[in-house]
């Protein structure tokens, strides 16, 4: 941990946590002990190497388990989710008897892609080329003009199934078909993601943006908070970044994160900032009337909370304290960043391009939990667009900014990799664990990138 | 020219940090002792502490104007520590806001009574000895607008006609009350300060407005507040002086 006294800040701050022996609620928060990783520099050409791209795909992407989509959206049989990944695209499908199945979304016969992406609803799902047809399980059901195939048709006459799962209201798949077990795969963000229960939140929105960067340059962007004094100054007045708790596991790590409190790095304020006091109108306290110091306010709506969760038709049961306001921030290993809060969920789903190192898909899934007795919200529709056409928020738009010009500099002669502070642990973690699916456990040799 | 303030004793009411701080800060530099309060006690120690250099008496005590008796204490424990007091600056003002009925009391009751009780405590004592000077600080907010209708504004601009009033009722006591509207003001830790870090678009507007291109700094308006108080002044008497660098479009005549 480095030593917040030295950095450039104003104050020396004690943020009061909960007891890591006794935090109350299920998600442990004892801090991991760092790992040893070094302080060597992360090369440049990862970003934006065509064959580094080639490595990630055959040794992470076709290997890993992957997020598919929500399993809110899937409820029926027959309701399916299109999704893509890289050049790939599967179709998760909700069967008759309530499980998930799993198909490449592609036709046996001419390699037609069988439906968009997107969520939808199916009966059969039919190629509009020449009306193959497949039933849910993915057993072709009708294939026109069969006895003009002398061969007979693709073997088992069926759809290769791929690994799915469904797990805390969101569905998995691995385009490997000898994926490791879904549990060991997780372990051990179950305990720490369960007691959030996402299945009580509800899609307030769901955008993809394509990214003028490499997908790794966002996960970077995401997996530190160095970069609150530079790009987000405005949230100095509205979290701790320096006070911040890294905990890298085998794969995945976190960090946590104080909210509703000030930096340490802008002196404390006398008026409750704009952005606290929507955390506290949103937890249904009266900033107006509120009569403590600036610096109580996180520590007194925690207790609001939990006075009031229950009668608000909100159940924290399962939460810590910190839990109720402050940011754990989850990365799932290849490329799932979520921020977890107890009312709601912003995550990002970060996808490689099918062909250009210098390009990404960007996936903002945003989720808002439900008062019990409240109704369900409709779905928001999904929306697409390119890098810089339409704001997704000043925050976001704050980090997107940037990452064109991260990227074109990747790729200058003078920047030989990324400059690694203590900061940010987590991006030489996540790099670490890349550089062990890529080169086996342990295996990178002087000459690979 | 000399301000007379040597020996004076004064009391500043908010006088932990920004203009108050600096109103204290010049007050004790010029030779007066002081008492000041603000809300939290190491905010207080660390004023007391830092004025104490200027080697007059300077003493505090935190204090929530709002609990009425608690403050009446506290104005009688500042006037007998510094046994009288001829100088009396009470800068206690609420946060602005919209929405809430609770700001219109919280401005009324911090804002105004917190200032209307410092004034009633310390006119017997004025009167006695026939001496005194009084200055209110509203703001230009009072005048134009600024951050939409809200209690702020509107209790800032109630200290311009109350202390019209007073100077009219005592000024045959040697009583002087005078009233400085400050514009924007930035300093660490104040509300510019934090309001140029999370809404920058507004703060951007207001240095537009500033002719000089920039918010105004503590310690130019507290100099127009102690010139008020000083004898200096002895001749400003119901007077409203608005202090803002050019910040304010409409002409004071």
């Amino acid at each position: 941990m480095w030593d917040t006294a030295r950095m450039d800040v104003k104050r020396v701050v004690d943020v009061i946590r909960v007891d890591p022996a006794q935090p109350g609620g299920r998600t442990p928060v004892e801090k991991a002990p760092d790992p040893e990783l070094g302080t060597a520099v992360i090369p440049a050409e990862r970003y934006y190497s065509e064959a580094f791209m080639k490595l990630e795909w055959e040794r992470v992407w076709t290997k890993v388990w992957l997020l598919g989509g929500r399993a809110d959206d899937i409820p029926e049989p027959g309701d399916y989710i299109c999704t893509e990944i890289g050049k790939e695209s599967v179709l998760i499908v909700r069967q008759a008897d309530g499980s998930l199945r799993c198909f490449p979304n592609v036709c046996l016969h001419r390699g037609n892609r069988l439906r968009p992406e997107g969520i939808g609803k199916a009966t059969e799902f039919r190629c509009m080329y020449h009306h193959w047809t497949y039933g849910l399980d993915g057993k072709i059901e009708r294939l026109p003009d069969l006895c003009t195939f002398p061969q007979g048709g693709p073997p088992g006459m069926t759809l290769t199934s791929l690994p799915c799962t469904e797990w805390n209201s969101f569905v998995w798949f691995s385009l490997n078909p000898a994926v490791e077990p879904f549990d060991d795969f997780i372990a051990p963000l179950k305990d720490h993601l369960e007691p959030y229960h996402p299945e009580r939140m509800a899609w307030v929105r769901d955008v993809t943006v394509e990214w003028d960067c490499n997908w790794k340059a966002s996960v970077d962007a995401f997996n530190e908070t160095y970069h609150v004094q530079g790009i987000h100054p405005q949230l100095l007045w509205y979290l701790d970044d320096v006070n911040v708790q890294i905990d890298c596991y085998e794969r995945h790590n976190r960090y946590l994160i104080p909210f509703a409190t000030i930096s340490p790095r802008v002196a404390m304020p006398s008026q409750i900032p704009p952005a606290i006091d929507e955390i506290m109108r949103k937890a249904g306290m009266d900033p107006a009337d509120y009569e403590g110091r600036v610096s109580d306010i996180r520590r007194d709506v925690q207790r609001f909370k939990r006075a009031h969760g229950q009668a608000q038709g909100k159940d924290y049961s399962e939460l810590n304290d910190d839990q109720l306001t402050d940011d754990y921030h989850y990365m799932i290993f290849p490329n799932v960043a979520l921020n977890v809060h107890a009312d709601d969920i912003l995550m990002f789903r970060q996808r490689p391009h099918a062909t250009d190192p210098n390009k990404m898909l960007y996936d903002v899934w945003v989720f808002e939990l439900v008062p019990e007795g409240e109704p369900w919200p409709e779905r928001v529709k999904h929306r697409r667009f390119k890098h810089g056409d339409r704001s997704i928020g000043q925050v976001l738009d704050q980090d997107a900014f940037n990452l064109p010009t991260v990227q074109l500099g990747m790729r200058s002669d003078s920047f030989p990799g990324l400059w690694i502070g203590e900061q940010e642990l987590r991006i030489r973690h996540f790099h670490k664990v890349l550089d062990d699916y890529l080169y086996g456990p342990g295996g990178k040799g002087p000459d690979d990138i | 020219m000399d301000l007379g303030l040597q020996g004076k004793k004064a009391i500043v009411i908010g006088g932990a940090r920004g203009i108050g701080y600096a109103v204290a800060e010049i007050l004790a530099r010029e030779g007066c002792d002081i008492a000041l309060s603000a809300r939290g006690e190491d905010s207080v120690k660390d004023a007391v502490a830092a004025l104490s250099r200027y080697g007059t008496t300077v003493v505090g005590k935190a204090v929530n104007v709002k609990r009425a008796d608690e403050y009446r204490d506290w104005l009688a424990w500042a006037i007998e520590a510094l046994e009288g007091v001829d100088v009396l600056i009470p800068l206690s003002s609420a946060a602005g806001g919209i929405g809430s009925e609770r700001y219109w009391t919280n401005s009324f009751e911090t804002g105004v009574l917190g200032v209307v009780r410092a004034i009633e405590a310390v006119i017997p004592t004025m009167t006695e000895q026939q001496r005194g000077a009084i200055v209110l600080v509203a703001s230009t907010s009072a005048l134009e607008a600024m951050g939409g209708p809200q209690a702020y504004n509107a209790m800032k601009a109630s200290l311009i006609t109350y202390g019209k009033q007073l100077a009219l009722a005592h000024g045959k006591d040697g009583i002087r009350v005078n009233v400085v509207s400050p514009g924007p003001i930035e300093f660490e830790g104040g509300n510019w300060d934090m309001i140029k870090g999370t809404m920058e678009k507004f703060y951007l507007a207001q240095l537009r407005q500033q002719p000089s291109g920039r918010l105004g700094r503590p310690e130019e308006v507290a100099r127009a507040i102690v010139f008020l108080a000083s004898e200096a002044a002895s001749w400003c008497n119901g007077s409203h002086l608005v202090v803002d660098g050019g910040f304010t479009n409409r002409t004071h005549f």
